[in-house]
């Protein structure tokens, strides 16, 4: 039996993961919406993946989390490692791409550049109060205009005359992008300009005052849209790597930190099986009023945060 | 000097302060001054959702997080003090100006509780307007009743104490800076920024738990941090920006990351962080943004990745580290 680790990252919109084994090659790796519902998408998530594995040869004996529920999904399937999404991923590309400087990671409702020196992080920027230019500003848009967002960046490279749309903002972008259409701008041009706007608001907002410096990784499921790429190889005037794995280099990430966190457990898959429910609790020892989440597999209680201070503390029973 | 008001206070025995703004720049001063003259001080409690609540609502849209958080504090205090201390501070002369908020904040406060209308004690610190503050705190001991001596006096003893206050956190913070290992963090904000429990207390406690140790830039000596801004900027009107940026200037060589933290939407921040993060370019920086959003999650993981991010660069790969 060899070894193999689980790797989930779980975003907003989607949910991904992989199983690798002690080189580091992906063994099996699935992607889907998470839906709202990072628990369901989770479960969904490894019973695909645990069909996938060659369960003669592989036992998964570590498994991490990263993403926005890495902590939810961390408690469901107990796992060795619960990392923030920045140090994921860049563990992840610095791995598959060792020469990196920098990482682009335009995801559903986050945005991030990562530098990198010597194959670590040195700095990273994350978008602050502001969602605009992330990929669900570019699916709500698709939508507006009748076109499936994936088919965006197909259609962007056949304009020859991209469109000005504002970048600064996402409801300054929308108007600007109706008051175009209803002028008479082709749809070609306009998505030409979408993207061109996603890339200008990145550089311009998330990237302010961060060195560009090849070369440059560009991932997050915003980079599966050639009409991006292609407005950021433009204006850094450099080329722009999109891996074919890039919208997992976050659970790829956190699978090599489970692997390489000395942690050895066998990971059970039948996790997927538990029935898990959480409750908010609100804390009523003082005016916070602290959000409480607590987690429940099978009616026990087996995870709580979200406490502020100890008073809110609610201790698991071994 | 000429008394403006005659002693209108003088049966006020308690005075309130709210635990907000300037207090956690001058309060040794103001709570010694009242004190010495023997009056009560009651202070507002440490600011909590219900204080933030309340301040919102009472408050405008536009308002930084802070000044909303100071009207909840006020509200705190009605009923349990005969005065609310609200000091107009403008300037302490030319390119030491107050953010513009604290030049309406005794006006601002009367109108937004205008039904209740709470007694305000006030006075005015307006260097460039010919107003420096011993005639300030003169005017308040006279309202108040108390004889100019006493007043005088009263006033040298919060003056002492607070230089004494001063640099004993200064000496603190050297001694930190001296003994602690491991990993430190400098933590830069206005200090009615890093000193409330809502909203300071926090960012510090997330990279407590994760074994940073946490050094506060407003404990640098305010005037070694003015003369050190000099070199940077010498346009700059705020004399608290003016110290933030000296404080990181002398520590910046000491501390292995920088955290700037800004109350949504501060005027001066905006600007000053900016100049910051465009110049400093030896020390990672993170900027976070408080606003009312009462989830700790995006504050967890952008702090959580820049201590990684300190620590991996300090060992110089990712090693065995999870």
């Amino acid at each position: 039996m060899k070894n193999a680790y689980l790797g989930i990252d779980i975003g907003s919109i989607s949910t991904k993961g992989v199983i690798i084994d002690d080189a580091g090659k992906i063994l099996a790796s699935e992607y889907l919406w998470t839906e709202g519902n990072p628990m369901e998408a989770s479960k969904k998530l490894i019973t695909v993946l645990h069909d996938r594995l060659d369960n003669d040869t592989y036992q998964v004996m570590a498994s991490g989390t990263t993403g926005s529920a890495r902590k939810l999904v961390g408690a469901m399937c107990h796992a060795s490692v619960v990392k923030n999404e920045i140090t994921a991923h860049s563990v992840g590309t610095t791995t598959l791409h060792p020469n990196v400087r920098t990482i682009l990671e335009i995801g559903g409702q986050d945005s991030k550049i990562i530098c990198v020196e010597n194959s670590i992080a040195v700095d990273y920027a994350m978008n602050t109060l502001c969602a605009a230019g992330t990929g669900s500003f570019l699916s709500s848009q698709a939508h507006r205009l009748g076109v499936e967002v994936e088919e965006f960046g197909k259609i962007a490279l056949t304009s020859e005359n991209p469109s000005n749309i504002a970048a600064r903002c996402t409801v300054f972008a929308e108007s600007d992008l109706i008051h175009k259409l209803q002028m008479g701008h082709r749809r070609e041009d306009i998505i030409a300009g979408l993207c061109r706007a996603v890339a200008t608001n990145y550089l311009n907002n998330v990237a302010k005052g961060k060195k560009i410096i090849g070369p440059v990784v560009f991932q997050g499921g915003v980079s599966k849209n050639i009409g991006v790429v292609k407005a950021f190889e433009d204006q850094l005037g450099m080329k722009v790597i999109v891996d074919d794995n890039g919208h997992l280099m976050g659970a790829y990430g956190i699978a090599i930190m489970a692997k390489n966190s000395g942690k050895r457990e066998k990971f059970d898959f039948n996790v997927a099986d538990i029935d898990f429910q959480t409750r908010e609790v609100n804390c009523g020892h003082c005016a916070n009023h602290c959000e409480i989440i607590c987690v429940y597999g099978n009616g026990k209680l087996i995870d709580a945060w979200g406490n502020r201070c100890d008073r809110g503390e609610i201790k698991v029973r071994a | 000097m000429k008394l403006s008001k005659p002693a209108d206070m003088a049966s006020v025995r308690t005075i309130g302060i709210p635990r907000a703004l300037l207090y956690h720049r001058y309060g040794v001063q103001w709570t010694t001054f009242f004190e010495q003259l023997g009056l009560t001080c009651v202070l507002s409690p440490e600011t909590d959702r219900a204080i933030m609540d309340q301040g919102t609502a009472l408050s405008i849209d536009e308002s930084c997080l802070s000044s909303k958080i100071f009207l909840g504090h006020v509200a705190a205090l009605i009923g349990n003090c005969d005065a609310i201390f609200i000091p107009r501070i403008a300037n302490y002369g030319e390119y030491r100006d107050m953010c513009t908020k604290f030049h309406a904040l005794p006006d601002l406060t009367r109108h937004a509780f205008h039904d209740q209308a709470p007694c305000i004690l006030d006075t005015e610190v307006d260097l460039t307007h010919k107003r420096p503050e011993k005639p300030a705190f003169l005017e308040l001991g006279l309202r108040l009743g108390k004889t100019k001596k006493e007043t005088l006096r009263a006033y040298d003893a919060a003056c002492k104490a607070q230089e004494r206050d001063e640099k004993q956190r200064a000496k603190a913070l050297h001694v930190t800076l001296k003994k602690s290992s491991g990993l430190r963090i400098l933590l830069v904000g206005h200090p009615y920024v890093l000193r409330d429990d809502y909203l300071g207390t926090q960012p510090a406690r997330i990279l407590t738990e994760m074994g940073a140790t946490v050094l506060f830039a407003d404990d640098w000596s305010r005037n070694d941090a003015r003369k050190a801004c000099r070199s940077f900027s010498n346009m700059i009107p705020w004399m608290i920006s003016r110290e933030l940026v000296g404080a990181i200037l002398s520590m910046k060589d000491k501390v292995d990351g920088i955290v700037l933290l800004t109350a949504f939407p501060c005027g001066p921040d905006s600007m000053i962080n900016e100049m910051i993060i465009r110049r400093i370019k030896d020390k990672p920086i993170l900027q976070l943004t408080l606003d009312a959003q009462s989830g700790t999650a995006g504050l967890e993981t952008r702090l959580e990745s820049f201590v990684d991010i300190l620590h991996y660069k300090k060992e110089g790969g990712y090693g065995n580290r999870s």
